[in-house]
């Protein structure tokens, strides 16, 4: 993936068209219609979460991968939190809202591909619990036109600053 | 919640006759301390494998009993509590790395790696007498190291390790040294914490074969994982669950009877002839038509063995750190033999954490109920009723007498049995008062 922000910033068009993109695909998973979020990848897609590791200053903190999915383990692991009968982590289902942030992006060197960051936020509560925890971190993306112009996510790296997750094991994506 | 201020040490636990553990076990801050004394500053526990510091001056930071030690190669590898001598600070800060020295970033008192102090900075103003030599960082008194896997107890009269891993050892060599080369951890523990007691953990991995089906009815009816694993989620006849007397145990499911025959591969066929030259016949072929096998060495070390595709195991770690009664920190190493391919060391990390990992398919769940069952039972009225481990019972005088392998092994492994014997041993640890 492009990893620096290149000297061919998105259109203002562009730009709003990635926003609105991203709202809505994080409004679907907020509101767990995962079907129609699926709808919104690309077949090839790559989807990854890391955590980080600690090092000393002297060398740079790394990351290590807790997914790294193509489509049809995404595909398993959305029907199996969104099956009640298949999942115990969410069932019930948990809360979760998604505030997606500080979007820059840039044209990426393939045709018809865009690379974005965003700073994510976001929140989960499980329905028994009173208050629930939040996980912060940033994305990068790349969204490609498909066919009809419409944008697909290819790629997503999700990279939390957490070391350590607090809420027990990762059930939802980001 | 507060405890009755009875001492934790009159009391029983386990009620062998009718095959009950107190809850208390699992909630009581009480019981959690006296772990703390009687389990985890006296047995040997994991705290990390050799692999991971390959180098001189390499570490990791790592928990034993609370404590925060630092696990350093320097020649040998060794453990010293992470906190100076002078006003306690953490001489590492973070999780692993290199050092040549251990300085204080308080007021620069340094150490060697073996733990000796080398300056104060202001030694000039010390008294004339000073012992430097007794100023060092204070040492895990016993670290060992078994074929890869290094130990730490803080017992300095604890039995050397080989013998505290008895005959267990004998299954830890076909997990864990089975190549002439060893194995090796591909990327760095995963690490989580949940609201739940250490010991579930280690149940569940010693010899919990009733929950598989219901807690994981997703990933074991969904695709991709249900057909690249058909019909190895029932077990074949001959699976076996065992303890030795240590305390050590596992459950090694074997592949059923009626398969296509390429199943039975169960292992990547260029290790085999590597497995021959390692390993002793016997071991060799528990290790064919192994499906799975789970396992905990006592008190909070835990592993799988999993079939992860066809020719395809990965080895996990998993460890149980006690944080209080009710709250734990996990870590997770997904292993390989060192001799793989690069691209099957990165199949086998995606398909380990995949399942077991922080976000596992398998683990999620898994969490979700052990969490659940200790915020339902941290409550005076749920505390008077115990744990019920009822179908130990008709099978814990009748082990089966044909299995060859070390240890006492109990057919079928749907029962609790291995699991009530682990609880019998945490409870002969806990007493114990010498």
């Amino acid at each position: 993936m492009t990893e620096t922000a290149s000297d061919r910033p998105v259109s203002d068009a562009d730009y709003l068209t990635l926003q609105r993109f991203l709202n809505h695909e994080a409004a679907l998973l907020d509101h767990r219609r995962f079907d129609e979020w699926l709808g919104l990848l690309t077949a090839d897609v790559i989807y990854r979460m890391t955590l980080q590791v600690t090092r000393d200053a002297a060398r740079p903190n790394d990351e290590y991968a807790i997914i790294d999915e193509g489509i049809d383990a995404l595909k398993m692991r959305l029907a199996q939190i969104g099956t009640p009968r298949l999942t115990h982590a969410e069932n019930p289902a948990s809360f979760t809202r998604r505030f997606v942030t500080n979007l820059e992006a840039w044209y990426a060197e393939a045709p018809g591909e865009m690379v974005a960051r965003t700073s994510i936020l976001v929140h989960r509560r499980k329905t028994a619990l009173p208050e629930g925890g939040f996980y912060v971190g940033e994305r990068r993306d790349v969204l490609r036109r498909g066919e009809e112009g419409a944008l697909r996510l290819a790629r997503r790296e999700v990279r939390l600053d957490h070391a350590i997750a607090f809420g027990g094991p990762v059930s939802t994506l980001f | 919640m507060a405890d009755d201020g009875s001492s934790a040490t009159r009391q029983r636990w386990v009620d062998e006759a009718r095959g009950f553990v107190s809850r208390d076990a699992f909630v009581s801050e009480e019981i959690f301390r006296l772990e703390i004394e009687r389990i985890f500053g006296r047995c040997w526990v994991l705290l990390a494998h050799e692999s991971e510091i390959p180098e001189p001056g390499d570490y990791v930071v790592r928990d034993l009993g609370g404590a925060r030690v630092i696990v350093v190669r320097d020649g040998e590898i060794r453990a010293l509590l992470n906190s100076c001598r002078h006003r306690g600070t953490e001489l590492c800060r973070a999780d692993q790395g290199n050092a040549r020295h251990f300085v204080c970033p308080y007021h620069g008192w340094s150490y060697r790696r073996d733990g000796k102090l080398i300056t104060t900075v202001y030694d000039r103003h010390m008294p004339q007498d000073a012992a430097f030599s007794e100023l060092g960082l204070i040492p895990v008194p016993r670290v060992e190291n078994y074929k890869g896997l290094i130990f730490g107890c803080w017992d300095a009269d604890v039995v050397p390790l080989p013998r505290y891993l008895g005959d267990f050892a004998w299954y830890l060599d076909a997990f864990f040294a089975r190549t002439p080369r060893g194995m090796e951890v591909l990327a760095p523990p995963h690490r989580w914490r949940t609201k739940a007691n250490w010991k579930l953990g280690a149940l569940n991995f010693i010899g919990d074969n009733q929950h598989v089906l219901t807690t994981h009815a997703g990933p074991t009816t969904l695709d991709p994982i249900r057909s690249a694993q058909a019909g190895l989620f029932t077990p074949g006849k001959d699976s076996v669950q065992l303890i030795t007397d240590e305390g050590h145990g596992c459950t090694l499911t074997y592949l059923k009877e009626d398969l296509p025959e390429k199943y039975y591969q169960t292992h990547a066929p260029e290790l085999e002839p590597l497995y021959a030259q390692t390993l002793k016949p016997d071991q060799l072929a528990m290790l064919r038509r192994l499906r799975v096998a789970v396992g905990n060495v006592f008190p909070n070390f835990s592993f799988i063995e999993a079939t992860v595709g066809i020719g395809q195991k990965a080895v996990i770690i998993r460890q149980w750190q006690p944080v209080g009664a009710t709250e734990m920190e996990i870590l997770s190493w997904v292993l390989a033999e060192r001799e793989t391919t690069p691209e099957y060391k990165q199949h086998v990390l995606k398909a380990g954490f995949r399942l077991f990992g922080m976000a596992g398919v398998f683990e999620q769940d898994d969490l979700t109920i052990w969490a659940s069952a200790i915020a339902a039972s941290d409550n005076p009225v749920a505390r008077r009723y115990p744990f019920g481990f009822q179908t130990a019972l008709p099978y814990l005088d009748h082990p089966a007498t044909d299995f060859a392998g070390p240890g006492r092994a109990w057919r079928p492994i749907e029962t609790e049995v291995v699991q009530f014997e682990f609880m019998r041993r945490w409870e002969r640890v806990m007493l114990s008062n010498r």
